[in-house]
């Protein structure tokens, strides 16, 4: 699905319940005259510049393979392209049961990209996206110096003293 | 209803938590426990087994009619509009769906009572869950329940679906041809997952009358070794404050290098 940019908002706002005003802080048409291309499914997705991108911030690189599965069973995923250098910039996806829970992954931006909105613009569509899903339960695991980032957009780290948990085989 | 657990048999001298206790952390132990009782009841010691064979009744099937068994979660939240549950992208490879269709046995517990009812507790992380039997097992903890076809959705969704049943198989007689079975839902956990990298383990459920027995860890346990099996390298969950120390006991760390969970506008 690609989003268009000449869409005008709807009497149901695009990022209603998600942003204040109801609209993202950078519309699709100001992205694009900005020079980034909002995509929203995996397809054109590079894998190649997926990885490079998650290597820019520090990722793991994956495996092709397991990417691919990954990004099959995934609920949701924006990311943007940059139409000069024809390089993925930013990126961020979902996961759940499409009915009650999503967790959020991978929301990455060009470390020379950085500062711009981007990776908020990619935030705001997918949240949108799954709120408009009847999904409202959204988590994510944050790194601690990027959970002022995620504060603005209405996260709030360990609710009622709920704690992030990860299975650790080295304890075992 | 005499269950498992609360019926004094002339073989289970133990307390019952010691039973499921001494099944970890490695199945070994199983072999210990079944020659006890095979000595007093002669139970073979081949029936105590870990299963992987795709059983012809069970599991999931993609085209099932059996929903997936109802779902809470933790944070108690969630608009009751329905949603349509289609994922973007094309459907998994044939590989994938077989892989999910596997169903994997583990029978926790075994006994046979004095008339030959043969009590099992069995975990298997591809059981089809019966939804009534899913809202009633919520009722029992407490849990509000939730609109089913939301809760059928969210288990088809899932990439795996964890319970406990109690199987009891009662014996052949002249009133009972078929040696009737039964099972009951004693307990529940799901995972969400990109089937690749990670999982995300919700609503860990065991019935009141079976907790304290440490059949919620054999629950998790089980679950999180089913989910290595598939090669899922980071698995999460969210946990309660009370229940943190229940998470760390089987192998879980809370803020895992400094990381945070976190939830958007969560309300409870």
């Amino acid at each position: 699905m690609r989003i268009s940019s000449k869409r005008r908002a709807s009497s149901v706002s695009e990022a209603f319940g998600v942003t204040e005003s109801g609209l993202f802080s950078l519309s699709n048409d100001e992205l694009l005259s900005r020079g980034f291309e909002l995509h929203s499914s995996y397809e054109g997705i590079d894998l190649d510049q997926l990885n490079s991108l998650f290597l820019k911030v520090g990722f793991p690189r994956r495996k092709k393979e397991k990417l691919t599965r990954a990004l099959q069973h995934t609920l949701s995923l924006f990311w943007l392209r940059d139409v000069k250098s024809d390089q993925m910039i930013a990126f961020a996806r979902a996961t759940g049961d499409n009915v009650f829970n999503a967790i959020i992954w991978d929301v990455v931006v060009d470390p020379s990209y950085q500062g711009a909105g981007l990776g908020k613009a990619v935030m705001e569509r997918l949240m949108a996206d799954l709120v408009k899903r009847g999904i409202s339960n959204i988590a994510l695991y944050a790194e601690s110096n990027v959970v002022g980032f995620y504060r603005p957009l209405g996260f709030v780290s360990d609710p009622d003293g709920i704690r992030a948990m990860a299975y650790s085989r080295k304890r075992r | 209803m005499a269950s498992l657990l609360n019926v004094p048999s002339p073989v289970l001298r133990q307390q019952p938590s010691l039973a499921i206790t001494s099944f970890f952390p490695s199945l070994h132990n199983i072999r210990v426990e079944s020659q006890r009782w095979q000595e007093h009841e002669h139970i073979p010691l081949t029936s105590l087994h870990h299963s992987h064979a795709t059983k012809p009744n069970s599991g999931r099937r993609g085209k099932s009619v059996h929903a997936r068994a109802s779902l809470w979660d933790s944070i108690r939240a969630g608009l009751l509009k329905s949603s349509p549950a289609t994922l973007a992208d094309p459907k998994p490879s044939d590989e994938d769906e077989e892989e999910e269709l596997q169903s994997e046995e583990v029978i926790l517990l075994e006994k046979v009572q004095t008339d030959g009812t043969v009590e099992r507790i069995v975990f298997d992380s591809g059981a089809d869950v019966d939804v009534s039997d899913l809202e009633l097992l919520c009722d029992k903890v407490g849990w509000p329940r939730r609109p089913p076809a939301k809760v059928k959705a969210a288990l088809r969704n899932s990439y795996m679906v964890a319970s406990l049943h109690l199987h009891r198989q009662l014996p052949l007689s002249e009133k009972n041809n078929d040696g009737g079975n039964k099972r009951e839902l004693i307990g529940l956990a799901r995972a969400t997952s990109d089937h690749a990298f990670n999982a995300t383990i919700w609503d860990v459920l065991i019935d009141p009358m079976y907790q304290g027995q440490g059949l919620g860890k054999a629950l998790v346990e089980q679950m999180v070794r089913a989910l290595l099996r598939r090669d899922i390298g980071n698995i999460t969950l969210f946990a309660d404050a009370q229940v943190v120390d229940f998470y760390k006991g089987l192998g879980f760390e809370a803020d895992p290098e400094g990381i945070k969970g976190m939830f958007w506008y969560p309300r409870f």
